[in-house]
């Protein structure tokens, strides 16, 4: 799948099984006890961060998923 | 979940938001097709929905969404070097609450020189499901959102 094929069924343009179903992937995520890798994240003024660097301010930092629809 | 993040600030817990791409696109708020339109919906979500905990954005391919399994609305719990400790595939304050006053639990016993060996668990937790309030927000998302939801759960 190439760069431009991945965004667009990413986001994907309709709530409709074929387009959202194949993203749900919660059962082969990766397990609990096992450091992951980074990935770059932005902050809301549009600066790059990583997500080891969020982590890395707090003992825990919890992160929830989500979007405004 | 922000009301949550407030509490548990002091005991050195971070709490982020971290933005993916729109589960039911309407005409509101449409698919993701580009970063600045990202941006634009996340800003949104803090000035619109309210949400007070910081908001990171993921890339638009949704490269870190994906890796963690992509569902809508989930919440992982990290330790300070990255290991995961507790993944749910549904988000529910009630449930990430308990998991934080267990972890902060070990963080304590830790501290007292327990010694402790790490193992993994499997437990069933439960939400409230506000269908009002669900069905408010795809109304927000626009008319395309309701019916689509409608259409794939008939709800």
């Amino acid at each position: 799948m190439s760069d431009s094929d991945l965004v667009a069924k990413y986001n994907y343009d309709s709530f409709v099984p074929d387009k959202f179903r194949p993203w749900l992937n919660f059962a082969a995520s990766p397990p609990t006890g096992r450091i992951v890798g980074d990935f770059p994240l932005w902050n809301l003024d549009e600066t790059e961060t990583s997500l080891h660097a969020v982590l890395s301010g707090h003992s825990y930092t919890i992160v929830e998923f989500g979007s405004f629809t | 979940m922000d009301d949550m993040a407030g509490r548990l600030a002091e005991r050195d817990v971070g709490s982020v938001f971290l933005y993916t791409h729109e589960a039911h696109p309407g005409e509101h708020y449409p698919h993701l097709t580009s970063m600045e339109q990202k941006f634009r919906h996340a800003r949104e979500l803090r000035d619109v929905i309210g949400v007070t905990r910081p908001i990171l954005v993921d890339a638009l391919d949704g490269a870190c969404h994906r890796f963690f399994g992509s569902q809508p609305n989930m919440t992982w719990i990290f330790s300070g070097k990255g290991t995961p400790v507790y993944k749910a595939e549904w988000t529910d304050a009630q449930s990430v609450e308990n998991a934080m006053d267990y972890f902060l639990n070990v963080k304590a016993r830790r501290e007292g020189r327990e010694t402790l060996v790490a193992f993994r668990v499997e437990r069933t937790d439960y939400r409230t499901r506000d269908v009002e309030a669900f069905h408010k927000g795809l109304e927000r998302d626009g008319p395309k959102a309701v019916r689509e939801y409608r259409e794939a759960f008939g709800g």
